[in-house]
């Protein structure tokens, strides 16, 4: 399963009104280190199907959104529980990172 | 001639940056990433940048305001941390003990073009 793109219009339908946990990936179309985080993403995307949903956000075409959330540095793993931002992890990193930072929330 | 997708930048910035970071590598002693696919998408947004805003400001940050960011230059290419501690988040120049160093230093347009073409 492909992570779906979220836009600043059904940002909150997607992620902050989500029966389950959110991972979203905050990214831009230059950023070197998104390239090599995306397909971890997609890793997690499959591995944890049906307990998480992973969405993307285009930051350039969402500055909102992404200003909202204080996007720093690009690209940012956020994590979505119940409508809130419960954890967060930035740069390209290894999928056991991220693994082990989702199951904490799951 | 090539027509470029609107997310590209010119040729001419393009060539700008693409020999500026080959001869900052070599000056700084870092190497490019072993995916040239992440050193090429960086110089891209480098180039863009350079056209829409006057500067190569960093493509791996989320701005609230990019034309004030490039009058504070601090995030302008070769950014301060790079040129303090060489840190680029973005992967363009690596420190030669980072594991995703490569051992290149040199990059040709053609390859720049065949990765942000697919974009």
């Amino acid at each position: 399963m492909t992570a779906a793109q979220v836009t600043d219009s059904t940002f909150k339908q997607e992620v902050l009104e989500s029966e389950v946990p959110v991972l979203v990936d905050f990214w831009a179309p230059w950023c070197g280190p998104c390239r090599m985080v995306a397909p971890v993403v997609e890793e997690i995307s499959e591995q944890y199907d049906g307990q998480v949903k992973v969405v993307k956000v285009n930051t350039d075409d969402n500055p909102s959104i992404a200003s909202q959330y204080g996007i720093r540095s690009i690209p940012t793993l956020m994590i979505f529980k119940g409508g809130q931002r419960v954890d967060m992890v930035v740069g390209a990193v290894p999928k056991t990172t991220l693994a082990n930072t989702l199951e904490k929330y799951l | 001639m090539t027509i470029n997708q609107p997310n590209q930048g010119s040729d001419k910035s393009l060539e700008i940056m693409r020999n500026f970071s080959q001869s900052y590598a070599k000056r700084t002693g870092t190497y490019f990433c072993q995916d040239l696919g992440v050193t090429s998408v960086v110089i891209e947004g480098l180039a863009k940048h350079k056209d829409d805003l006057g500067a190569p400001l960093c493509p791996c940050r989320h701005y609230e305001d990019k034309e004030a960011e490039v009058k504070a230059t601090y995030w302008n290419c070769p950014c301060v941390p790079m040129q303090e501690r060489q840190e680029c988040h973005c992967m363009l120049f690596l420190k030669p003990d980072n594991p995703f160093a490569g051992d290149q230093q040199e990059i040709s347009f053609e390859q720049i073009r065949s990765e942000t073409n697919e974009y």
